[in-house]
């Protein structure tokens, strides 16, 4: 319960803060009125590093410079991008799937289809004991979220769909107390038979299934949420499948979160009844990964996150919300907020748009200009180009770093740290200027001095100087295709191949002579030899972060394309409605804008809003307010003058006004304590003060302090 | 629970096979739906009825069970008074029940009250049954006659069996000639309730238990015979008199024996199986009677147990079996405890297990390895699960002294002495802690805890990371607090706390965790947080 709160209070708290910039998809709709001077600003700041200033005046009069449309052609093309590769991930898990489906169905079918008549009646087919089990598949998510994996229940619905099998999808609302176990068949009918009914039982899915199913392939059920469905259901529901499964083939498919979770939830009789199989989908690290990969490593939108923004993504994503849907939504936001903010950013748009060959890119770089500088386009294309190389780059080490467990998030915030990049940058130029001479050990400890000592670079390095031959020659293949666009890395990398390959012959000679002493019996020249092929390819790769790996801040013109605002992201993502509330209960002003409380900073006025004016004076209490004091404050407030107010610290205590009539006074008494009931009120339901407990019944309690 | 599974019979599923190639035979016929007829009723209309003696053989130690059952039953068109079958879940009651009407060849309606769950679809099942009513597409899946009330019911039900007893009679006397099986029905009709002990859920079996089990006497019709089938004993049903008693049929569990000769009988190699009964069945029939939670156990391991074979159908001689015997020796305890637990995993964890005992050996090794959760989880839910373990398994008294910095050893200290000198009652103490299992805790001690355990791990975190990760930007001092009230509901939503109903005295709703220690210590281990110094020991 007071988790929905939270989430309500989350979901309100932009909207009373729409006037900080929060909400970027506002700022869109507005982004097609000319600037104004908050944007011009930002546009100064950022043209600063180059040259020649385009005036953001001839952005704003092209219609294809429309930031709305930009930020929807690029997030459109991130989105698709990200949707192909969670479906890639899958594949593997659905085709075992499948394949244990088919399986399951033939040991079902194999002691014979029953008849129609057989299987619409209502007395069990006696058989043998073990008939009654229910092929049970297990879909371990390895998240303790379940938002990632909605969709990929539904994705394997289709995918066992479109291989000729009747699938259902359940979810934990089918089988929740309230709807009971006639609910959830009301629901495999709906789904089967496409018909709602009233009063349904699972006879009338046999006699649908020997009428209309399809007799070769099962019907499968998938229940998305074991852990959340309401266990006497579940354990209804699987005990009438068990019943039927002779007479219909249904295989059983439910999503858990950990192995136990079926024993915790499940009575033993009815488990006795599940024979169950495991299948694990990809982790949600492998998805990030993957994720990760297709959205920024890859050049493919154009857009993308400076270091900190990225440091900041990461922290999210680990310390807070584990899911990727709220990477991506994260992702999403400061896309838009990026598009939202930086003028320029609008070319991105088009560059997306034309972003599959370099020379098309020229073309428009051409065609574009007319509008921009010839230098601008020229810094693009460049800008381009050496994310395309960054981007290789970082898959390359990547791929290394897969051998001892890097995260690519944890690559990307270090490849993207351009503090890093400066000082290997700098400390080559004064090298180069003594003269350009690459001894391995030299370069080693030239490279890894700036890189954190177990940061992700240098491991992936490191991991390359101590791995074995065959998959060191798996690791410089890849690199090879990886490498493919760029001539340059691509001949380096080749250069490495041949020795590789002598290097296997050799070894695999040796796995000939001596197969169980292979490690001992290897002659001291074979390692040495071997141990320089991993020397210079982990020289290859320190070469390529420190010649190509140029992150993306450190290149001119990059403010086009990356999104460096912590801050408003931070804001957008995490609402931190309380101190929201707080905030604007003292700086009402903000809202109204009336002209009676404009001048006061924080001192209450009569014309203020009762809460406001109630928050205000709680602001002087400790732990415990008095309500007698609080009403007697409140009083002064409302009932003096303005002029009396400016004297705060005498309100609290003396309540100075005792000169009106006693019958106005009684009944503008009333009529205050109501209000100020009413304001108490709302200071409760906001969350900020606690109503007063039994043993003390005159104080309320403050519960939030500070902001 | 109806475990009615019988053992399978080699005998029987074969002739099963027959007939319904047979069937197959008569082409597509069989496949399509036929109007229903009178011949639904009975258990299959073109199977010869099998002689009793089939029965009896069909069903090890049941002997005196299938005669008690045939002598209530009595002859044809003879009366009986409701019946009431009840023993252990996977006894043979169900199945004896329907062989018997096989043999005997009368009519009967099946209605198992856990495929109907509610009166209203048991009432309809019968009734549709009665009425030869099928639902299918051209009805648009609805049922005869609408009925949700007992009331209703009864009159529908009289209505049905007049006219289908009527229809009986006349078709014994026309048909004779023509099917001569259909002879010995008579005009008496039976309903079978299955699986009774459900009914006792559906509204705290205020209405409907003492309904059907008042049937016989609301109906009066001779010619109707009640039968009900039930897992528990009779006694658990007579909350209020007034009705007539059934007549109780027990069927016991299976001896050691009658088990035995069950499982032989569906075996191909029976000497190769007995010599594998011979070394399983003892200890199995310690932990279990039940055939069903025996043959899925069996099916595994005669498999392992016939790994080393190559031909199954060898008959074993003394030097084989104790060679086989060796192989599985380590197989049957872990079974025997699965089959005791839950045996939940029996077909994929034989991987499983073998991990974990990779795991377990290399435990001894290095804790690396098992650091691993399998699972993700954000940082601030796995403090959040830390927090909520330790509010549910320490008192809420030593909070203070735990999480409070100045006022903690002194006061733990003080503690200790008083507790040895009453051990006794600490003893009694423990034991009462562990019969309630994890406690509770209302929301503001979570939050407490959580806060004093994330400033004192993210201070930790702050001097281990400086110097080394550049990686960490300042996102706030309480950065891990933002959400946390999401988090808990998500926590709650994996099962890992509980959230428990709302105190009566407080108001408050109060929580409490389920997961165990070795859980709690790997995610503290993935966070490097000390939680055994956090953990009360008595």
């Amino acid at each position: 319960m007071t988790a929905t709160k939270a989430c309500d209070s989350a979901s309100t708290a932009p909207e009373s803060s729409a006037n900080d910039n929060i909400q970027p998809f506002y700022l869109l709709h507005k982004a097609s009125t000319p600037r104004n001077s908050g944007r011009k600003s930002a546009a100064a700041r950022t043209i600063d590093l180059s040259p020649s200033k385009p005036s953001s005046s001839t952005t704003t009069t092209n219609p294809q410079f429309d930031p709305h449309k930009a930020f929807q052609s690029v997030w459109s093309r991130i989105d698709s991008a990200i949707k192909d590769v969670l479906r890639d991930v899958n594949t593997n898990v659905f085709n075992e799937i499948h394949s244990w489906v088919r399986q399951s169905f033939l040991a079902v079918t194999s002691s014979g289809v029953p008849t129609f008549a057989e299987a619409t009646k209502s007395f069990p087919i006696l058989n043998h004991a073990t008939s009654k089990q229910l092929f049970t598949g297990l879909v371990l998510i390895k998240n303790m979220e379940f938002v990632d994996d909605l969709l990929t229940f539904e994705e394997l619905g289709l995918f066992l769909k479109s291989h000729a099998c009747h699938v259902a999808n359940l979810s934990s609302l089918d089988l929740s107390t309230k709807n009971g176990v006639g609910g959830c068949l009301r629901s495999l009918l709906r789904q089967f038979l496409t018909v709602t009914l009233d009063a349904v039982d699972i006879s009338i899915l046999a006699s649908w299934y020997r009428e209309y199913g399809n007799p070769n392939s099962p019907v499968i059920i998938i229940v998305e949420d074991m852990e959340r469905c309401s266990r006497s259901v579940l354990s209804d529901f699987i005990l009438m499948l068990s019943e039927w499964v002779v007479k219909i083939p249904m295989i059983l498919i439910m999503g858990v979160t950990t192995l136990d979770a079926p024993k915790t939830v499940l009575p033993s009789h009815v488990l006795q009844q599940l024979c169950p199989s495991k299948f694990t989908l990809g982790s949600p690290a492998e998805r990030m990964d993957a994720v990760v990969e297709a959205a920024l490593v890859r050049w493919c939108s154009g857009f993308s996150i400076g270091h900190k923004v990225a440091v900041f993504l990461r922290n999210y994503f680990l310390n807070h919300d584990g899911t990727l849907a709220s990477f991506i939504r994260a992702l999403k936001i400061a896309c838009a907020q990026h598009f939202s903010i930086e003028p320029l950013s609008s070319v991105l748009g088009l560059l997306a748009e034309e972003d599959s060959e370099d020379e098309r890119v020229l073309a428009l770089s051409s065609g574009m200009a007319a509008q921009i500088d010839s230098n601008l386009a020229s810094c693009l294309t460049e800008l381009k180009r050496s994310q395309k190389c960054w981007g290789i780059v970082v898959m390359c080490l990547y791929k290394a770093g897969k051998y001892s467990k890097v995260q690519l998030l944890d690559l990307l915030c270090e490849a993207l740290d351009p503090d890093i990049y400066k000082s290997i940058a700098s400390d080559t130029r004064t090298r180069s200027g003594k003269g350009f001479e690459i001894s391995s050990s030299s370069n080693h400890s030239m490279a890894q001095q700036y890189l954190r000592k177990d940061g992700p670079i240098s491991q992936a390095i490191e991991k390359v100087r101590d791995l074995p031959a065959s998959p060191l020659s798996q690791l410089l293949k890849s690199w090879e295709n990886l490498t493919v666009d760029i001539l340059e890395i691509n001949v380096k990398v080749k250069e490495l191949q041949p020795m590789i390959k002598l290097e296997e012959g050799k070894s695999l000679k040796q796995d000939f002579t001596d197969l169980a002493k292979r490690h001992t019996s290897r002659t001291a020249a074979n390692i040495k030899e071997s141990k320089t092929i991993n020397e210079k390819a982990a020289t290859l790769l320190a070469n390529l972060v420190r010649d190509f790996m140029r992150p993306i801040e450190c290149i001119p013109f990059h403010e086009i394309a990356c999104f460096k605002d912590v801050e408003k992201l931070q804001s957008a993502l995490t609402g931190d409605p309380r101190r929201r509330i707080q905030v604007d209960l003292l700086e009402f002003h903000e809202f109204l804008r009336c002209k009676c409380c404009s001048r006061s900073c924080n001192i209450p006025l009569q014309s203020m809003p009762d809460t406001s004016i109630m928050y205000t004076l709680a602001q002087e209490h400790g732990d415990l307010i008095n309500l007698h004091d609080w009403f007697q404050s409140f009083k002064t407030i409302v009932m003096n003058p303005s002029s009396k107010c400016r004297r705060k610290g005498k309100q609290s205590s003396f309540p100075k006004k005792r000169k009106e009539t006693n019958e106005h006074e009684n009944k503008s008494e009333s009529s205050l304590q109501a209000r100020l009931c009413r304001a108490v009120t709302e200071l409760q339901i906001t969350g900020l003060i606690r109503m007063p407990s039994k043993r003390r019944p005159d104080f309320v309690q403050r519960v939030a302090f500070g902001l | 629970m109806g475990k009615e599974e019988s053992p399978q019979i080699e005998r029987r599923s074969t002739r099963h096979s027959s007939a319904t190639i047979s069937k197959n035979e008569a082409g597509t016929k069989s496949n399509e739906p036929l109007p229903p007829t009178v011949n639904d009723l009975f258990y299959g209309e073109e199977e010869k009825p099998i002689s009793l003696d089939d029965v009896v053989s069909s069903f090890p130690g049941r002997r005196i069970q299938i005669i008690e059952l045939m002598r209530v039953l009595g002859p044809v068109n003879c009366p009986m008074v409701p019946l009431f079958i009840y023993g252990d879940s996977s006894t043979g009651k169900t199945s004896i029940t329907l062989q018997i009407f096989r043999h005997l060849n009368r009519p009967f309606v099946y209605s198992s009250c856990l495929t109907c769950y509610s009166p209203r679809i048991l009432f309809e099942s019968i009734l549709n049954q009665l009425l030869l009513h099928r639902k299918s597409m051209a009805n648009s899946y609805l049922s005869a006659k609408r009925c949700e009330r007992p009331s209703d019911f009864v009159n529908f039900l009289r209505e049905a069996l007049i006219s289908i007893t009527s229809n009986l009679q006349g078709n014994s006397g026309k048909s004779g000639s023509k099917k001569l099986d259909r002879r010995a029905s008579g005009n008496m009709i039976y309903l079978i309730f299955d699986n009774l002990e459900r009914v006792r859920e559906w509204d705290k079996s205020s209405i409907m238990l003492p309904f059907l089990l008042n049937l016989y006497d609301i109906l009066k019709m001779p010619e109707v015979g009640l039968i009900f089938i039930s897992n528990t004993s009779p006694d658990t049903y007579y909350s209020s008199m007034g009705y007539a008693e059934p007549t109780p049929v027990y069927f016991p569990d299976y001896k050691e024996d009658d088990l035995r000769q069950i499982f032989v009988k569906n075996q191909e190699n029976k000497k190769l199986y007995s010599s594998f009964l011979d070394v399983v069945l003892k200890p199995f029939y310690r932990i279990t009677r039940r055939v069903d939670e025996l043959s899925t156990a069996f099916s595994q391991l005669y498999k392992k147990y016939c790994e080393p074979l190559s031909d199954l159908g060898v008959v074993p001689n003394e030097e084989m079996k104790r060679r086989l015997f060796s192989n599985l020796q380590p197989h049957i305890a872990p079974s025997m405890n699965e089959i005791f637990k839950v045996s939940s995993q029996p077909s994929t964890d034989i991987g499983a297990t073998k991990e974990a005992k990779q795991k377990s050996s290399s435990k001894k090794s290095g804790l690396e390895v098992t650091d691993q959760l399998d699972l993700h989880m954000s940082t601030s839910a796995k403090y959040l699960l830390i927090s909520a373990f330790l509010a549910s398994r320490n008192p809420a008294t030593l909070d203070a002294s735990l999480f409070d910095s100045t006022g903690g050893s002194d006061s733990r200290k003080r503690k200790r002495k008083p507790s040895e000198k009453t051990s006794e009652q600490k003893e009694a103490a423990e034991q009462e802690l562990l019969m309630k299992g994890p406690g509770t805790f209302p929301l503001e001690r979570l939050l407490a805890i959580f806060q004093c355990i994330t400033s004192v791990a993210e201070g930790s975190l702050e001097e281990e990371e400086q110097g080394s990760d550049g990686l960490r930007v300042q996102v706030g001092d309480n950065s891990l607090m933002s959400d946390v009230l999401l988090q808990l509901s998500s926590l709650c939503n994996a099962n890992f706390i509980v959230k428990g109903v709302s105190c009566p005295l407080e108001g408050s709703t109060r929580y409490r965790s389920t997961i165990c220690e070795d859980m709690a210590l790997k995610v503290a281990r993935s966070l490097k947080f000390p939680l055994s110094k956090y953990l009360y020991r008595r």
